[in-house]
């Protein structure tokens, strides 16, 4: 039996002429933290929408737990375990805090909100409107969302977007700290390297829709195709 | 049977009219002018006023001229005071616009039903394969192409048309762009208003006036304007022939259904596709 | 709920229990007012006239619940009101049901057809959805209005009570006294319902696909059925108030479908403030005493109601209700 929590096997999806995703074949083991990066444009978050259900027209298969959800919603898919976060910021600005927290989290325990509620800083703010929050405090709810109902597999799309490095870097011990105890599989697109760097286990690397390389922090780093493509003078 | 078709055209005709000016508006405001079907009927009874003086042309001249004054009016002090709001918001103010218009040329001209004449240039019929018919709709049939015609040419080849049309695509595109677009709305608005203004007095000869008479058809164009794709030019012309058509067959040979009929078409397209036939905004 | 696992974590879950009870209360509160009505001595006219601006209020709560839980605007609500009013006439009149078994039919069937219709209806969003309400409902009124052998077509059609309903004098029904009274309680428990409704879970859910649809779906939820529900219910409350009105005016006519009588419904709830449960009653009661008092300018009330429309869309876009909760906040914060 595989111990891939989520698989997508050659998936391919062009826009007209352009080609987004490049039979791309991707796998993390349960319980780890993969990190997705590569440069604008390598088909980072295409591949986020394709595994999460959120694109159309795409090729290839995704499985999760070894199940094939290719044809599966994306509810279908959260209440298979699967959940994820958005770039831009994709709340609900009417319902206060706590309101949504607790419709995200269909099938818990009261207690696993207050947990994500008081581990994310939102506990003051638990009835306070979310589009009247501070821009940081939506970006921890937009995570929050994700992670009540403790998905088995989240798919984060730069959860530390427009972020400042010392919000980025807390964003990510609290997620370090909530997966590992919750024992959720991340797959993680960040483009801040410190981040990705200071939390994952391994790093997938893409370019121009295709997989460059694979492997653990250190060993991308070293990679020399990776440098060339992508990390430069950052590595 | 081509008769028929030839009335059909008719009423196509002058939906295209009332449904390219919401079109218009749209475009540029993002809002769908309740007012406009009140805004018909005001321009039919202005163009109704002056041709009782006995000048038909001037009345033709003078409604649109008036409606245009409207439209402007309309866009400066509502669409540009509402248009960061909630869309909503500015048609419910053209709904209580309506309301009042409705209201005041009641009062003024009272509800009784009025005959509005046909031109004495346009008077009588002609012979199209051996049947009469009435010069006047054929005159209608003329008006409706040509404005057709003068308005694709007008977005195609000018460059406050192209504007107008990058516009209608996606609003974003012109204020990127750096162009004035209240000056731009104030024109596009008041032709709109203007067409409704047109179309008013043009269908007076055929439908009888009443304060109510904007009511029907306004439906009858929103349905054009929803099967046609908010937005969209091309697919308001193409629905309003296919709603003129179904109108009057219909009315021809399946009375009892002739009008549900477009709005059975109207649902069933939405569910086909929510954006209507050519549209891709919601 | 176990109050040991609350905590301190959040203060605000104790209260949320003690706010539906407030709301029962002052529920039953009004209840009991309502008996009072028609012993204050209002005339009878008066009593006649109260009794239609319940039967509005029921339909502007209809048309409001629909925009606050799914943020849709209806320009033809008026259908489903037709549609409950036409249903229990028609059963009735020829004897096809007997009262009860018509006004069970005369709620489910607008019910029903509002849940199916929401499931298409609901993916339109803003402009284009009331756009296409208004079409659908004035479609309603077509048929009405054509169809001679349903109800008499235009000219509208009367109907006489059957002697007994559920076993209490019909002809009652049609006393101003006690038609206030009774048009009184159910509105107050439809808005005590719809308000347990907004906070439930259900209607939680519902106001979060109507916020973003998207994010809903990638949390769960399948974002079909809460909408049509939601339009269901409300077509419940629209379908009662043309059942009540049907009943006691013991006539039918297809102006109880025409979309001037939506628009007056979705103005009455925006005056009142269509964001609140209780606003869009509020609405329509502030316009009816407005037409009481503006009773000499009776040919321009359309216009007087616009005008009002106008106003309140340009100066107090939430409406009466948002108004007064705006006040009490900025005084609470003194």
């Amino acid at each position: 039996m595989t111990e891939l929590a989520i698989e997508g096997v050659r998936l391919s999806r062009r826009f007209g002429g352009f080609t987004a995703l490049d039979a791309v074949d991707i796998g993390v083991k349960r319980g780890e933290i993969r990190g997705l990066i590569g440069p604008n444009g390598a088909g980072k978050s295409t591949l986020i929408d394709v595994l999460s259900g959120r694109a159309v027209n795409w090729d290839g298969s995704v499985r999760l737990n070894g199940e094939d959800v290719s044809r599966l919603t994306p509810q279908e898919r959260r209440k298979r375990g699967m959940a994820r976060s958005f770039q831009r910021t994709n709340i609900f600005p009417d319902l206060t805090v706590e309101q949504q927290l607790r419709i995200a989290s269909w099938a818990v325990e009261e207690a696993e909100i207050d947990e994500v509620m008081s581990e994310f800083g939102l506990v003051a703010l638990a009835g306070v409107p979310a589009g009247e929050i501070s821009y940081g405090d939506q970006r921890r709810l937009d995570l929050a969302l994700a992670l009540v109902g403790r998905p088995s597999v989240l798919l984060l799309d730069e959860p530390a977007a427009g972020l400042t490095m010392e919000e980025s870097l807390g964003l990510a011990r609290t997620l370090r700290d909530l997966v590992t105890r919750w024992n959720v599989t991340v797959l993680l697109v960040e483009h801040d390297m410190q981040v990705v760097f200071s939390i994952c286990d391994r790093i997938s690397v893409l370019h121009l829709g295709r997989s460059l390389s694979e492997g653990t922090c250190a060993e991308v780093r070293a990679n020399p195709t990776v440098i060339a493509a992508y990390l430069g003078t950052e590595a | 049977m081509f008769i028929q078709i030839l009335n059909g055209i008719v009423y196509g005709g002058l939906l295209y009219l009332l449904a390219v000016g919401l079109v218009l508006i749209f475009g540029l405001r993002e809002v769908v002018n309740f007012a406009h079907g009140a805004l018909f009927m005001l321009g039919a009874y202005i163009g109704f006023a002056v041709s009782a003086a006995g000048y038909w042309w001037g009345g033709l001249v003078v409604s649109m001229v008036a409606m245009a004054i409207v439209g402007c009016a309309l866009d400066a002090t509502v669409f540009r005071t509402l248009r960061k709001q909630d869309h909503i918001v500015t048609v419910l103010v053209t709904f209580g616009l309506m309301l009042i218009l409705e209201t005041v040329v009641t009062a003024i001209w009272g509800k009784a039903y009025l005959r509005y004449p046909v031109p004495p240039l346009l008077a009588g019929t002609v012979d199209i394969f051996g049947e009469p018919f009435p010069v006047y709709r054929l005159f209608v049939i003329a008006v409706a192409v040509a404005i057709a015609l003068s308005l694709t040419a007008w977005l195609r080849f000018t460059r406050i048309g192209l504007y107008v049309r990058a516009a209608s695509t996606d609003p974003r595109i012109t204020s990127i762009q750096g162009i004035n677009v209240d000056s731009l709305s104030l024109i596009v608005v008041g032709l709109g208003t203007a067409l409704a203004g047109l179309s008013g007095v043009v269908a007076g000869p055929l439908l009888s006036l009443s304060p109510t008479m904007g009511n029907y058809i306004l439906i009858d164009s929103f349905i054009v304007v929803v099967i046609g794709g908010l937005g969209s030019f091309a697919g308001a012309f193409i629905a309003a022939l296919l709603i003129g058509q179904i109108h009057n067959f219909g009315a021809v040979y399946l009375p009892w259904a002739a009008t549900i009929l477009p709005f059975l078409l109207m649902v069933g397209i939405l569910i086909w596709r929510p954006t209507g036939f050519a549209g891709s905004r919601t | 709920m176990n109050p040991t696992a609350q905590g301190t974590l959040a203060p605000s879950r104790p209260r949320t229990a003690n706010k539906a009870l407030v709301v029962l209360l002052i529920g039953a509160a009004a209840l009991v007012a309502g008996f009072v009505l028609p012993w204050i001595g209002f005339a009878k006219i008066t009593l006649s006239l109260l009794a239609q601006a319940l039967f509005d209020a029921l339909l502007a709560t209809s048309v409001g619940f629909l925009f606050l839980q799914n943020g849709r605007v209806s320009f033809g609500q008026a259908a489903f009101f037709g549609l409950g009013g036409y249903a229990f006439g028609i059963l009735v009149a020829r004897n096809l049901a007997g009262p009860e078994l018509a006004l069970l039919l005369a709620l489910a069937i607008p019910t029903l057809a509002a849940f199916l219709l929401g499931l298409v209806v609901a993916r339109v969003t803003g402009v284009a959805h009331a756009m296409l309400t208004l079409a659908v409902g004035q479609a309603f009124y077509e048929v009405a209005f054509r169809w001679r052998e349903l109800a008499m077509g235009d000219d509208g059609m009367s109907f006489t009570l059957p002697s007994k309903f559920f076993g209490f004098s019909a002809s009652r029904l049609q006393d101003p006294g006690v038609m206030v009274v009774l048009a009184w309680s159910i509105l107050v428990l439809v808005l005590v319902s719809l308000t347990l409704f907004t906070r439930s879970r259900t209607g939680q859910i519902a106001a979060a696909i109507r916020d973003n649809e998207e994010r809903a779906r990638f949390i769960g939820y399948s974002t079909t059925v809460p909408p049509a529900l939601v339009y269901a219910i409300a077509a419940f409350v629209a379908a009662i108030a043309g059942v009540l009105q049907a009943v006691y005016n013991g006539y039918i006519a297809p102006q109880m479908f025409h979309w001037s009588l939506s628009g007056f419904a979705l103005i009455m709830s925006i005056i009142g403030g269509a964001k609140f449960v209780i606003g869009p009653a509020v609405g329509a009661v502030v316009l009816f005493y407005i037409k009481d008092v503006a009773g000499q300018f009776a040919e321009y009330w359309p216009a007087i109601v616009g005008g009002i429309l106008v106003v309140v869309t340009l100066t107090m876009p939430q409406g009466i209700i948002g108004l007064a909760v705006k006040q009490w906040r900025r005084r609470q914060r003194r």
